[in-house]
């Protein structure tokens, strides 16, 4: 088991490795982030309740593209890392709160290959031999102070197969946790995400279903909208900067990490950010190759100054003008402001965040993209057409989830089985 | 003991690789630089990308005087305190995705203002002092000129 120190000995080194350097949806989306699948953020989605208005869901994907049959070391969330989901409430593009996920696994027999050694009928049964629970932890940005909604909460296990499972999607709810006002849940589901990913290979997209029947893990989370409202309190004009709160995920990483010959390794250091995303694609497709580890490096706040020019000028409607003889409209001698006001609705500061409008009045049906993003929203129809800009509407040709989702918490469809 | 060791050695490859910001304006008196454009900079900047010299960069550029030809969007210079520019006109597509930020002297914003208007965008000379510029190989790059005086206005 690797070990994340942040004792004394640690904090002097800290300081000194502060200043070493590393020279060096989103799935797959840059050069670092593909060789480190666990941290990698895949996808956000924020909307309203459909039960309940009062209540606001977010969804932060990570870990893309998993086969169901991949055992026999299964896919989970990484214990070094921090998963976070932070909420920008007063429109600066700045954090003011922030969840932060923290897992820990567990292995009850060492001396077995196997995930489960039995049929599983429960999330506690002693026949499941690999388990992963996480702390939640709830980060007032202003002042620093740190609450721990949730501990030792359950992490749904993979869905092996039918014989490890006869009834695979009861185990893995009994993973919705509820703690005060706060529901959660963290474990596989099937990718929401819907694209035909031969866009890359020279933008040649038909309509192939190419993320169906995989899996990724998905933290799923939500609060009452009062609770992370500026001031506490639900706003009740729609037009105020205040009235759209900017969601964005990301995951970091301990700076050093040193392997050992008689355990795994140790981690040391200050927690690095290495991936984000709020908007989807933006990594993907608006930042080229060169800036696209920096991108998850950096913080929506800095996002105008650091990569607004391609914002302002981006490549896709080129490339789709070049390849694919789309009739996209050449990019205007005053850049493509028209993004940019997308970027910062409500007069907020313009920013690679999700936003959403959380006024009164505003139900699970106003939340689509942009204004949110519903899991069942075509982004990527969605955001080849605003790119193209040719006042026709252009897409991939997959416009659908294979798996329906839900209308409760959690939301998302049941991962794909390893043995269906 | 071996830990120490290598704790050691890592603090001490930390401090040489050292490439952290030093304060904005330099106490000693800035060597002019002959070819100041934006374009220099940019540049200087794809050399040090490929040759690791960050910190020279930042060492020769902060603090200098500066006199470029950049562009005003609305969208993206809407207040006196949150003003970007474009330091390069679109170029189809664009090659280095960092706007400069302006800091402007007392009056200038409200002369800029006055002289593009409505204009979309604005083409505008301006001056200033290279306040602070973030380069590094990990973070992406970002530019602030302080003190920016207005020096003329082309509306296209």
């Amino acid at each position: 088991m690797k070990k994340l120190i942040y004792g004394s000995l640690a904090g002097g080194l800290i300081a000194t490795a502060g200043a070493l350097t590393a020279s060096a949806s989103s799935h797959r989306e840059a050069p670092m982030i593909a060789e480190d699948q666990y941290v990698d953020n895949t996808d956000v989605y924020s909307f309203i309740s459909p039960t309940d208005p009062s209540r606001l869901a977010i969804v932060a994907d990570y870990v893309p593209l998993l086969l169901p049959t991949s055992g026999p070391n299964f896919y989970k969330f990484s214990d070094e890392a921090y998963y976070e989901i932070h909420i920008d409430n007063d429109g600066d593009a700045i954090p003011d709160i922030t969840y932060r996920y923290v897992f820990d696994s567990q292995v009850k027999n060492g001396n077995t290959f196997l995930y489960n050694t039995g049929p599983v009928d429960a999330i506690s049964s002693q026949s499941l031999n690999v388990t992963q629970t996480y702390d939640l932890w709830k980060i007032d940005e202003h002042t620093g102070h740190r609450t721990r909604l949730m501990q030792d909460a359950w992490v749904a296990p993979w869905n092996v197969g039918k014989r490890s499972f006869p009834n695979y999607e009861s185990v893995a709810l009994q993973a919705v946790r509820s703690a005060g006002t706060t529901q959660s849940f963290a474990g596989p589901r099937d990718e929401p995400f819907f694209v035909d990913l031969h866009v890359f290979d020279l933008l040649g997209v038909g309509g192939a279903h190419t993320t169906d029947g995989v899996n990724v893990m998905s933290i799923v989370l939500e609060v009452p909208i009062s609770e992370i409202a500026a001031g506490g309190t639900r706003p009740t004009s729609a037009t105020d900067k205040t009235s759209v709160v900017g969601i964005y995920a990301s995951a970091s990483r301990p700076q050093i990490r040193i392997l050992r010959k008689n355990h795994a390794s140790d981690d040391y250091g200050k927690m690095i950010q290495v991936s984000r995303l709020g908007w989807p694609l933006v990594n993907e497709v608006i930042i080229p190759l060169k800036d696209k580890d920096k991108y998850n490096r950096s913080e929506p706040r800095n996002d105008v100054a650091n990569f607004g020019a391609y914002i302002l000028d981006p490549e896709v409607p080129k490339l789709l003008n070049l390849v694919l003889n789309a009739g996209c409209k050449p990019t205007p001698v005053g850049g493509r402001t028209d993004i940019v006001g997308l970027l910062a609705p409500n007069g907020t500061a313009a920013a690679d965040l999700l936003r959403i409008n959380i006024a009164a009045g505003q139900t699970n049906a106003q939340s689509h993209f942009p204004n949110g993003r519903a899991l069942a929203d075509d982004v990527t129809d969605t955001l080849l057409t605003v790119a193209c800009n040719n006042g026709s509407a252009i897409g991939d040709g997959v416009n659908a989830n294979d798996k329906p989702f839900t209308t409760t918490f959690p939301y998302l469809a049941s991962p794909a089985s390893g043995n269906p | 003991m071996r830990t120490v060791y290598w704790m050691l050695m890592i603090g001490t490859l930390a401090c040489h690789g050292r490439d952290d910001a030093k304060p904005a304006a330099a106490k000693a008196a800035k060597l002019k630089l002959d070819h100041a454009s934006q374009r220099d900079l940019a540049r200087e900047l794809d050399d040090a990308d490929r040759l690791g010299t960050w910190s020279d960069v930042r060492h020769r550029w902060q603090g200098q005087d500066l006199e470029w030809t950049v562009t005003r969007h609305r969208a993206l210079c809407g207040a006196e305190t949150a003003c970007h520019v474009a330091a390069f006109p679109v170029m189809r597509p664009a090659q280095r995705g960092w706007l400069p930020e302006l800091r402007f002297a007392p009056g200038e914003y409200a002369k800029l203002d006055a002289a593009c208007g409505a204009a979309e965008p604005c083409e505008v000379v301006i001056a200033g002092t290279l306040a602070k510029l973030e380069v590094s190989g990990e973070m992406p790059t970002s530019v602030q000129l302080s003190n920016v005086v207005i020096k003329g206005a082309k509306r296209t």
